[in-house]
């Protein structure tokens, strides 16, 4: 995104807009984007607050490009064909199958909330967890970004890219659980963001225990008492299969 | 993607947010018609934001302009400030027969008891959130974090939040108004005004 000087008025309206923070007034009276903070998310042009029409979207290339697909979420990554920056994952578990009774996912999500990150912060989580032998999902949008999968490492043309964030999603046994997330709580001190982690499960046996205790009798309580609260998200099963 | 989870802060008794979208290559042929359904059921019971990732919210269109660009890809979102109004668009969603996913965010156990009462049986699959890890040190105050977690996808920017704060303070808006503006940037329709305008009022 840019800001044409010649026809900025300078009014400021749409400095509060930014997520990041990137646009600021210069010593010269005119609002200005920070090039290399912008995520390329579009919410200050989409709020149409400019009186001069003096926000535009320059034409990106490769690699600022992946900035819009992981920010804005009207953008639709070609891998997932799903709008915004992840996949199905449990949405849709009720048609997929996708993670079938035994499996937890877990879905760490970098650079959410609000401060963004950069991809050579989410290569910190991905080499970690794939020298821990955790693997991102194989239908991941980041996987086609990786110069190698095996090692979690990204392509060095992309590492300074900034995006509001990146979803990395892995599946371990039940069994693993506590120990992946292990893992995961040693990365925290090695990056400058913030991540938050989701972890997906079935939803217990019809007129059981409530969630706490169900995660008790499976063998992650200790996994959900580290949650502030258990507001989370429920697929209530009602997905059914057609022909295409 | 998680954005209806990892919600911060007061008043999560009042916020949910109902959800509809098909499976890529099992259900998804012809599924544009029944997000529309779903979106005009949704409206039937007052939510208090709408809305579709790729078409926008009902802050920013119109329902009709809303329905004309859904396509079979699309995510459709109802956001709700209470479980009454949830249970009765689940149950009518039940009834429909839509064959699509549905997913609820909100307090856990409320919705696997509404499950129960309204569709006989358990949900499916669950996603608790874990909370944020990392430079937490670097956020928001956590009053101000309420307000921009309910949009997932952080486009509701924390200064944003504190010019119409002040704006509240002085007496130049409402908080409901407030709340309005502050929904505009969340192009799912999933930020809850309700919740946001006695946030606002609850600031420090």
């Amino acid at each position: 995104m840019r800001i044409d000087s010649r026809t900025c008025r300078a009014c400021g309206k749409c400095i509060p807009f930014c997520p990041v923070g990137a646009i600021e007034m210069t010593p010269e009276g005119v609002s200005a984007i920070d090039y290399d903070e912008c995520v390329e998310c579009g919410v200050c042009l989409r709020s149409a607050v400019c009186p001069s029409g003096a926000l535009f979207q320059d034409e990106l290339t490769w690699p600022r490009t992946l900035r819009h697909l992981f920010s804005n979420p009207v953008s639709v990554h070609a891998s997932t064909r799903v709008p915004g920056r992840g996949m199905e994952e449990m949405k849709t578990n009720d048609v997929t199958g996708r993670y079938p009774p035994g499996v937890v996912g877990i879905i760490i999500e970098i650079g959410r909330p609000i401060l963004g990150t950069r991809f050579r912060q989410v290569e910190i989580v991905t080499r970690h967890l794939a020298a821990s032998g955790l693997a991102v999902d194989a239908s991941s949008p980041l996987i086609p970004l990786m110069s190698d999968v095996a090692t979690g490492t990204f392509r060095p043309d992309i590492l300074e890219e900034k995006v509001l964030s990146a979803i990395v999603s892995c599946d371990v046994p039940e069994s693993r659980l506590a120990e992946a997330l292990e893992r995961l709580e040693e990365v925290q001190s090695r990056i400058d963001t913030v991540f938050s982690v989701g972890i997906i499960v079935p939803s217990g046996e019809a007129g059981k225990q409530p969630a706490r205790q169900d995660g008790e009798r499976r063998g992650y309580a200790a996994c959900l008492s580290r949650s502030v609260s258990l507001h989370g998200k429920t697929n209530i099963g009602l997905g059914k299969r057609s022909r295409g | 993607m998680t954005h209806t989870l990892h919600r911060q802060g007061e008043y999560l008794d009042r916020d949910f947010v109902v959800l509809a979208m098909s499976a890529k290559g099992l259900n998804e042929l012809g599924s544009a018609d029944k997000l529309r359904v779903f979106l005009r059921l949704a409206e039937q019971f007052h939510p208090v934001n709408l809305g579709d990732m790729k078409s926008g919210s009902r802050f920013e269109y119109a329902l009709e302009e809303i329905l004309a660009r859904v396509e079979d890809t699309s995510i459709v979102h109802a956001a709700f400030d209470g479980l009454p109004s949830v249970e009765a668009f689940v149950a009518e969603l039940a009834r429909a027969d839509l064959g699509l996913s549905v997913v609820v965010t909100g307090d856990t156990e409320d919705v696997r008891q509404m499950c129960l009462r309204r569709l006989h049986r358990a949900p499916h699959t669950t996603e608790y959130s874990l909370g944020i890890w990392g430079r937490k040190d670097r956020l928001p105050p956590a009053d101000r974090l309420a307000i921009t977690s309910m949009c997932g996808h952080s486009l509701v920017s924390p200064r944003l939040v504190e010019k119409l704060l002040s704006e509240v303070r002085s007496g130049l808006k409402t908080p409901e108004a407030a709340a309005a503006e502050l929904a505009r940037p969340c192009v799912c329709g999933i930020f809850n005004t309700s919740r946001a305008s006695a946030l606002l009022a609850g600031c420090d």
